[in-house]
């Protein structure tokens, strides 16, 4: 499960340069990290099959998340 | 109903409404990678819609107690503002927006080729294609955009259209 950061000023949400981002997004994809996210789609999709559950259950999971660490309310 | 609560949001009603509505308007953003199967967090909701529609769209949100933050006109200015009560609602509203790259993305283009997704019988939600769900990823190229159109990527490659 990837989370969104904590404030919107944190590391995930600044706005980066043209060049780090294209550094970013040309980096190839490995192997292991193509199979760890499609495995997780795999389960996703197997654990709640229709996309009103996929939703409800990101629902769920972020209000668990923001209780968990108490600091979600602030960001988007 | 005016006045409903985020606590009572109920996200069914919530896109039944905008479905009912008629509004042109696209689920971008996080939530859409959720409905393509992709499970990431997100507290918000965002949207794209045709830019002569906010009022339409507006009225749709009302139904769940959702208010805009802007008038219409002050919104159609700014190319963006946000309906929200407890939920939290981005709306983009642009004939087209450049990405940090310098490619124009219309929203008719993107609307052409949309993918619909049946969230229950009689509530559709129009999702943009992979590749223009990527480029919206590009108007800001804010980190957690990137890792997003890493996941994107992924599927598309398993043939994810």
């Amino acid at each position: 499960m990837t989370a969104d950061p904590p404030d919107p000023g944190s590391f995930h949400d600044r706005v980066l340069g043209p060049a780090e981002a294209r550094a970013y997004l040309d980096a190839p994809i490995s192997e292991a990290e193509r199979e760890e996210v499609l495995a997780l789609v795999h389960w996703f999709r197997r654990r709640y099959p229709t996309p009103a559950e996929r939703l409800a259950y990101v629902r769920r999971a972020y209000a668990r998340w923001r209780r968990t660490l108490g600091i979600g309310a602030t960001f988007r | 109903m005016p006045g409903m609560r985020g606590a009572e949001f109920d996200e069914l009603t919530f896109f039944r409404a905008i479905h009912e509505s008629g509004v042109r308007a696209l689920l971008i953003g996080r939530r859409a990678l959720v409905l393509l199967g992709l499970p990431v967090l997100t507290a918000d909701y965002d949207f794209w819609i045709a830019i002569d529609q906010i009022a339409i769209f507006n009225a749709a949100a009302a139904q769940c107690g959702l208010q805009p933050t802007l008038d219409p006109e002050t919104a159609r200015r700014r190319g963006r503002y946000v309906v929200e009560n407890d939920e939290h609602v981005d709306v983009l509203v642009a004939r087209s927006v450049t990405t940090v790259e310098g490619v124009q993305v219309a929203f008719e283009d993107v609307w052409v080729q949309r993918q619909t997704v049946t969230l229950a019988p009689g509530i559709e939600v129009q999702l943009p294609a992979v590749d223009d769900l990527i480029l919206t990823k590009r108007f800001a190229d804010r980190p957690k955009d990137l890792e997003d159109i890493r996941l994107l990527r992924m599927l598309k490659s398993q043939g994810q259209k």
